[in-house]
């Protein structure tokens, strides 16, 4: 592709969704959009770039920002933040929340939805009574087609084999043909929504638990600055967010402080 | 860039293994695997019957007493070697066509699976580890999903592959996660749970290049014996073997570079062996 058809994309992608795509990545656009250009019957990328840049109305400038989005995702992923969910952040939250019986859990990059139900899982089989409070869990996502496919709750058997124990293969999934359809009872308790991180946020009640792992690491430094504040302003001064491992609220947002656990970390807001 | 869906189909749609070992696949694979229905299943294979007892009888065996009989014999070699041995003969016509998007030619793929688990029955006698049994048939099927897989990389995706590998320093793994969303381990995977072989043979499989995430000692033996056999290939070829072994991999399963230092000449020189034996060199 030609420099300036790269810079187009490049400009593109980092006004809209914050995502730094550094000079050399000229292969990744081009394996995403030519996937895309075939889709959409468009013959060739130029051809796709040509389209865009004629009608900055059309619905491809949609479906470019969802391809070059990546959702690599798994089940339970890195493990050891959910040990220290069971073990830890869900039984202090839980006492401290016994009277109101009321959670509220965001998970900020739903992907196709490993993540929600890798913790819906967790809850169903360490605190099922959490089942019966006023759970509210909602699980956001740039790319409307993950989303779609995150409600439907289907994994083919690569995905499943992504973590997921076969204990809990047998007791949440039941077979679809070829794929694997997570349990309906348990989907209806997560509520997916369509959401973009790096503009105007939409009301989200006062979170207790906060999913946001590699996200931040695709972003710069001053989108990751403005994704934290509006956490900071949405997080109860006493709930958790949980980042990837090679994320940090370091020297980005002092109103964090890391909390260490067994084998992970995680950060609440500094009490004052 | 490929139909993930169709991807699943291929690995699905290859030739199952023979029925007797995917039967005793399920009996190894069975809690309480009773030596009396592997003996019987075994002894109405012909083939595999003289397989074992020669297997059973040979130096490698470690054991001078000859056994006569089925049942003397999978007592000698264990289930899981039985199984490996079943494998191996029913794998062996798909290992040995040529994979010309990974560079294997001919054959490639099966000597690479040899050495491998060459590596595999070597490693009990440095380690001091309990080698699970499943190690060996886990070594010789590990690359398996490159069968499927090469057939879905077109000149344009390899020339995808190798920019990311260029611009990104990604390992070949690493630029099929990113660009593919799958890597060939993980098909392997899909294509082990097509042949119902035990889930630990899937798990060794899937992360036999990422063990970190495989979380379970098998992971790290079929890195391991990845790595071996690479070493022999490069050694017998005159190459240099510079094939560095992960050191959280080297500390989980105690290994020095002494140790692997004295196991490759051992399993190099058993691997020759093999080979001339199979006329695979």
């Amino acid at each position: 592709m030609s420099p300036a058809d790269f810079d187009y994309i490049r400009d593109f992608v980092h006004r809209q969704a914050a995502i730094v795509l550094e000079p050399g990545k000229e292969y990744l656009v081009e394996s995403r959009l030519q996937t895309l250009a075939a889709k959409e019957k468009l013959g060739s990328l130029d051809q796709l770039i040509t389209h865009l840049r004629s009608d900055p109305q059309n619905g491809l400038h949609r479906k470019v920002l969802d391809a070059m989005t990546t959702n690599e995702t798994l089940f339970f992923r890195d493990v050891h933040p959910f040990d220290t969910l069971r073990k830890s952040i869900l039984p202090e939250l839980m006492a401290r929340r016994a009277n109101q019986r009321q959670l509220h859990i965001w998970c900020g990059a739903a992907s196709t939805g490993q993540e929600p139900y890798s913790v819906l899982m967790l809850i169903a089989e360490h605190f099922p009574q959490l089942l019966d409070w006023n759970l509210t869990f909602i699980a956001t996502d740039l790319c409307a087609e993950v989303l779609a496919r995150a409600r439907s709750g289907r994994f083919n058997q690569l995905e499943i084999n992504r973590g997921l124990p076969a204990s809990l293969l047998i007791k949440y999934f039941v077979r679809q043909g070829a794929e694997w359809e997570f349990r309906e009872d348990l989907r209806q308790c997560v509520e997916f929504r369509e959401m973009n991180l790096v503009k105007d946020w939409p009301p989200l009640p006062p979170l207790d638990l906060v999913f946001l792992r590699n996200v931040l690491i695709y972003f710069d430094v001053e989108a990751k600055k403005s994704v934290l504040a509006n956490i900071r302003r949405l997080l109860r001064p006493d709930g958790y967010l949980l980042l990837g491992a090679a994320e940090t609220t370091f020297n980005l947002d002092d109103a964090f402080e890391r909390v260490a656990f067994d084998k992970t970390s995680c950060y609440r807001l500094r009490q004052p | 860039m490929i139909d993930l869906h169709r991807l699943i189909e291929q690995a699905n749609e290859l030739a199952p293994l023979p029925a007797s070992t995917v039967r005793l696949a399920e009996l190894v694979g069975s809690p309480d695997c009773p030596l009396e229905d592997v003996a019987e299943l075994i002894a109405f294979d012909q083939g595999l019957t003289v397989k074992l007892l020669r297997a059973a009888n040979s130096a490698a065996s470690g054991s001078a007493t000859p056994v006569g009989t089925v049942k003397e014999a999978v007592i000698r070699m264990g289930t899981a070697r039985v199984l490996a041995l079943a494998v191996a003969a029913g794998a062996r016509p798909l290992l040995q066509g040529r994979v010309p998007a990974y560079g294997l030619n001919e054959g490639a793929l099966w000597r690479h699976s040899v050495a491998a688990a060459v590596a595999a029955e070597i490693v009990p006698a440095f380690c001091h580890l309990d080698v699970p049994p499943e190690t060996f048939t886990t070594a010789l099927l590990h690359d398996v999903g490159k069968l499927v897989m090469g057939r879905f990389l077109s000149p344009e995706i390899l020339g995808f592959i190798h920019r990311a590998q260029e611009v990104d320093h990604l390992g070949w793994l690493e630029a099929e996660s990113l660009l593919l969303n799958v890597h060939h381990g993980e098909l392997g995977g899909v294509i082990a749970q097509h042949w119902k072989l035990p889930p630990r043979v899937v798990l060794g499989i899937i992360y036999h290049h990422d063990p970190d995430r495989g979380l379970d000692l098998i992971c790290d033996l079929t890195y391991l014996t990845d790595n071996v056999a690479k070493r022999i290939e490069a050694g017998l070829d005159g190459r240099q073997l510079d094939f560095a072994i992960s050191a959280r991999v080297a500390d989980r399963l105690g290994l020095t570079p002494k140790m692997l230092d004295n196991l490759c000449p051992v399993a190099a020189s058993r691997y020759t062996q093999v080979c001339r034996r199979y006329n695979a060199l």
